[in-house]
């Protein structure tokens, strides 16, 4: 890698400070376990990196609040695979954890990296967005809000500004809804997913009576899938049915083409797997 | 330029002092000033597990760890740790005696992501075997010596716990 500087605020505050909204060169770094990678190809140069990993550490803790949880944006992926506030609040993001990419990866990685990377082949983001999440954002003007839904804004692209950061993330309980989330890998089972789809629902077979689809890796971004969506809520839950929502889903959904699959191959896969995590989670998970 | 920063830590037990600039991971940290070629940069992006250290209880992989991120009093741990001159450690001698590898390479990894795998599981099932072992690839392919490895060196573990 090419030399650079390294800042290391102890403040969430003071970390802003020494963000540019101006300047591309000067990025904040969590676990750096994914900006490493874009820094060894070559295709990001750092002049200056702000190291969060010496802020307060209330920004690496998950607490139960009434409703749900508070995740701060710092802790590890990891923390949150073990952590049993997480497991009888949200399980499916526990379940999801298992299989996001190596245990050293997670043990490194953070749950705020994971969603500022915008990377659309990650897990966390569409099962946080299909679990309804929403973000406190900082920045020099204060926080504010912001659901997880609207974050993404293209590959790779969020709407925060380069002196923002996500501090916190609120995650509402699961509570009698069912959720599952499925991923694809065309190459080695540890690999990035060719697709990835989370579903959360109210209901059961007889009759849904809230849904969230999201797709991520095949899409440029997650995205929520509101028509598969709309084609799901109300009718009983048959093959007919659930033709119809793999139909919806696959035509609602814009690709993007990859060495993990082309358009035609990842339309395909989005018109199987949004069947197969919507009966999955009507299931019920392991 | 950038500024080199000097940290103080444990290493393998042993304290000591490192100069260390903010654009080298671990690996070169090792590597270059103190002579540990056990964890080696292979894939480059984590996959393989060829460059596992263990900072602060925690398997990383230092690849992709820069070494700035250690604290000061960070407790660093490498294969080199692991034996003695007149003893290996259990893990160890449970993929010697199961010959557990062929060219050796990857070796490091899987011994040290083993030691993990039994501090949290003691007496671990395959699905938790495979579990923990997903990020470590052989590329001589010894994954069932290495099942049976991790099920031997369980047992040692335990014998001599209760010794």
């Amino acid at each position: 890698m090419t030399p650079f500087e390294l800042a290391e605020p102890t403040s969430l505050k003071e970390a802003i400070k020494l963000l540019d909204p101006d300047d591309p060169t000067i990025r904040p770094v969590g676990g750096g376990t994914a900006l490493m990678l874009m820094m060894k190809a070559g295709v990001f140069k750092p002049v200056k990196l702000i190291s969060l990993r010496r802020i307060e550490n209330s920004y690496s803790t998950i607490a139960a609040t009434g409703d749900g949880l508070r995740i701060g944006a710092m802790t590890t992926l990891a923390a949150l695979e073990r952590s049993a506030d997480v497991k009888k609040a949200a399980p499916l993001i526990t379940r999801t954890l298992k299989t996001l990419s190596n245990i050293r990866v997670r043990n490194v990685a953070t749950v705020g990296g994971a969603l500022a990377h915008g990377d659309p082949h990650m897990d966390l983001p569409p099962v946080l967005m299909a679990l309804g999440a929403t973000l406190t954002v900082m920045g020099p003007k204060g926080e504010r809000k912001l659901a997880v839904e609207d974050l993404f804004a293209g590959y790779y692209e969020t709407v925060l500004d380069k002196d923002e950061l996500i501090a916190e993330a609120h995650v509402p309980a699961h509570g009698t809804k069912k959720a599952a989330y499925m991923k694809v890998t065309t190459g080695s089972a540890d690999d990035w997913p060719a697709l990835g789809v989370a579903v959360v629902l109210e209901g059961d077979a007889g009759g849904i009576k809230s849904a969230r689809i999201v797709a991520s890796a095949a899409t440029d971004k997650a995205t929520r899938l509101k028509s598969a969506e709309a084609a799901l809520i109300g009718g009983k839950v048959d093959d007919t049915l659930l033709a119809k929502v793999g139909d919806a889903a696959a035509d609602e959904a814009e690709y993007i083409a990859d060495v993990r699959g082309s358009i035609s191959y990842k339309r395909e896969l989005m018109r199987v797997y949004v069947r197969r995590a919507v009966r999955a989670a009507l299931e019920g998970a392991k | 330029m950038s500024a080199t920063k000097t940290i103080s830590f444990t290493l393998n037990g042993a304290p000591v002092t490192a100069d260390v600039k903010p654009h080298h991971n671990l690996v070169e940290l090792l590597q270059g000033q103190f002579g540990l070629t056990g964890a080696r940069e292979t894939c480059g992006q984590g996959l393989c597990g060829c460059c596992t250290v263990i900072v602060d209880g925690l398997a990383v992989s230092g690849c992709l760890y820069l070494a700035a991120f250690l604290n000061d009093g960070a407790e660093v741990s490498t294969v080199e740790g692991l034996d003695t001159p007149a003893k290996l450690s259990p893990v160890q001698e449970a993929f010697v005696e199961t010959a557990a590898f062929q060219c050796g390479y990857c070796t490091p990894g899987f011994i040290l992501m083993v030691g993990q795998l039994l501090d949290e599981h003691p007496d671990p099932d395959d699905d938790q075997i495979k579990h923990y072992l997903t990020g470590n690839l052989c590329r001589c392919a010894t994954y069932p010596q290495v099942m049976e490895a991790v099920r031997l060196a369980a047992k040692k573990r335990k014998a001599g716990a209760a010794a």
